[in-house]
């Protein structure tokens, strides 16, 4: 028993070990919980022959922070911000602002609704 | 070349944040801590191998067994398969629009298994293929004179069919349907056809083996919803209705071959699905590109690529449980490997559930909400219909805060950890003479379940951006 016992212990502590250094290095790379746009400048989307210049823009905010983004787009569709449910339109050539609080927890897609390119993942934390 | 991943679930307006940390941290500790105490503080004797069957009384069994309450049930079954086939063929081509696909993917596949664990087997009355092959075996009988003759099923062939149709129903939602190049999931039409598809297939097989033959061991659905039945305590044995020790049945339910295969394709493919655009994100995209590099249509690249994935996941979760399996082997006064193998893969149908309740449940509680009301009174997605007045409902999401859904996650995973292990001590008792070579052959797994268990807490912490 008590050998067993001491295998017990040292599985125990390699695990333990695993599960530290697993945490670790977790809390490296990200940084969740605070705003990527606290510095006050409005993000703007560029969208170019309907598609997100850069990429699908990550966006996050904390609850209760104001959602403000803006659009700029060479081709003309319907944006729609998915979950809050909000939906504008574009003009070839032209932008859109969006402002709205942010209400809802999650992880959101923002889409040219007609071409179901995503150009933003919105993140709401608690 | 730079090519952007196409998102899996068009379905999903909203999908759960990774959970912190912190969380996970706490979580992989308790699920440590639990497992040590089930070391030391275990029973010598198996508790759950007695089912300690006490019949109900017998009006609820005339009354729910009867013949009036199953002919509405298939009745019922028949009408809503049907009808997702009609849905999905002639309704809007929008998956989040269209009552085929929230009913088909959600509401039967993640309700059934929820309902079975607290009721038993209810998909069993409501399953419209068994209900369609039943009135035609009696119409056959009526006409003919004499039952229909059917083939010996293959013995050896087990439950293989049901856990291979459970890999291809999730290759269909995860693989085909999240990769239609566009943020599209599976379309209402190809969903349809699918459900149309594996109606011909499945009746034809009850045509060839037998209705209760099939739906016990081929039919995907009778199987996967059946097999999570096992772990509550109502049942039916010798046509009446019935209580039994929560747990014990799932003690009977892998004696078939299979069996295993069936729970490690239910573990792999949740896993597979959480982790497509979490932990595997990464793998998946390098794999995609080399292959699109090669000439292969963008397209077909990536269900390539994630069909590669997902068998992975399922040779991964395979080799975790063996290894436990060989482990256990090599404890002294061990059981034959291949009893081994089958007498414990009960043990991690309660992980199986714990994955889907973490990695479903909020989807399923918004979903429903859709389901029951624009879904319900617009089914085809028309916004020219609607029938109950419900049409222009909505989800709520702040229905489930961040916070409920994360610690739902977290405390399903652990209670799947503790009830395994429970399941996994007790027929140690059962196969190990001495209490001391049952208890040491339970540190394998002991290993499996924390391997299992851990794995479940990252896939959920993993962002997935």
């Amino acid at each position: 028993m008590s050998s067993n016992f001491t295998r017990a212990v040292v599985g125990a502590i390699v695990v333990v070990v695993a599960i530290v250094l697993l945490v670790v290095l977790k809390s490296d790379d990200s940084s969740t919980g605070t705003s990527s746009n606290a510095s006050g400048k409005v993000p703007t989307i560029v969208v170019k022959n309907g598609e997100p210049v850069g990429g699908i823009r990550d966006l996050t905010y904390n609850k209760g922070e104001q959602i403000h983004f803006v659009v700029d787009s060479d081709v003309s569709d319907e944006i729609h911000v998915h979950g809050y449910d909000i939906m504008k339109d574009v003009k070839a050539g032209g932008s859109v602002s969006f402002d709205f609080p942010a209400s809802i927890e999650g992880v959101f897609e923002a889409e040219l609704e007609g071409r179901k390119e995503q150009i933003i993942e919105l993140t709401v934390n608690p | 070349m730079n090519l952007v991943l196409p998102l899996a679930h068009a379905l999903v307006a909203r999908k759960d944040l990774p959970i912190p940390a912190w969380l996970f941290a706490w979580g992989a500790s308790i699920v440590l801590i639990v497992s040590f105490f089930a070391l030391s503080a275990a029973w010598r004797k198996p508790r759950f191998e007695d089912e300690r069957w006490r019949p109900l009384g017998a009006g609820f069994s005339r009354v729910l067994l009867g013949v009036p309450v199953q002919v509405i049930c298939g009745a019922v079954g028949v009408f809503l398969l049907g009808f997702a086939i009609y849905a999905g063929l002639r309704g809007t081509e929008a998956p989040d629009r269209n009552f085929a696909a929230t009913f088909v993917f959600v509401t039967a596949w993640l309700g059934f298994p929820l309902f079975s664990v607290i009721f038993g087997d209810v998909f069993r009355p409501f399953n419209p293929w068994r209900a369609i092959g039943r009135v035609t075996g009696g119409a056959f009988a009526a006409i003919a004179g004499q039952r229909a003759a059917h083939l010996a099923y293959p013995k050896a062939l087990g439950r293989w069919p049901a856990a291979i149709g459970l890999l291809a129903v999730v290759w269909l939602e995860v693989v085909y349907g999240g990769s239609g190049g566009v943020a599209v999931g599976l379309s209402p039409h190809a969903i349809g056809l699918a459900v149309l598809f594996y109606s011909l297939y499945t009746l034809a097989m009850m045509g060839l083996f037998g209705v209760e033959e099939w739906c016990q061991r081929g039919e995907v659905f009778s199987v996967y919803f059946g097999m999570f039945s096992h772990l509550g305590s109502f049942g039916v044995k010798d046509g009446r209705l019935g209580r039994r020790l929560p747990l014990s049945a799932s003690t009977h339910w892998a004696t078939i071959p299979g069996s295993a295969a069936m729970v490690i394709a239910s573990i792999a493919s949740t896993s597979f699905d959480g982790a497509q655009d979490g932990a595997f994100q990464s793998s998946i995209q390098q794999v995609f590109e080399w292959l699109a590099d090669t000439g292969i249509t963008k397209i077909t690249s990536l269900r390539l690529t994630d069909t590669i994935f997902m068998l992975l996941t399922f040779a991964g979760v395979a080799l975790v449980y063996l290894i436990g399996i060989r482990g256990m082997a090599s404890v002294r006064g061990a059981p034959p490997l291949k009893k081994l193998r089958m007498g414990f893969a009960h043990t991690l149908i309660p992980i199986a559930f714990a994955y889907l309740v973490a990695h479903y449940f909020s989807l399923f509680v918004f979903q429903e909400q859709a389901q029951f009301t624009y879904l319900l009174s617009d089914p085809l997605g028309t916004a020219t219909t609607d029938l109950f007045g419900t049409a222009s409902g909505g989800i709520d999401f702040q229905l489930l805060s961040a916070n409920a859904i994360w610690y739902v996650q977290v405390a399903a995973l652990v209670i799947g950890h503790v009830v395994g292990l429970t399941l996994a001590h007790d027929r140690a008792t059962a196969y190990w003479g001495d209490y001391r070579q049952a208890a040491r052959s339970q540190y394998w797994m002991l290993a499996v379940m924390v391997a299992f268990t851990c794995f479940g807490l990252y896939l959920l912490s993993v962002s997935n951006t």
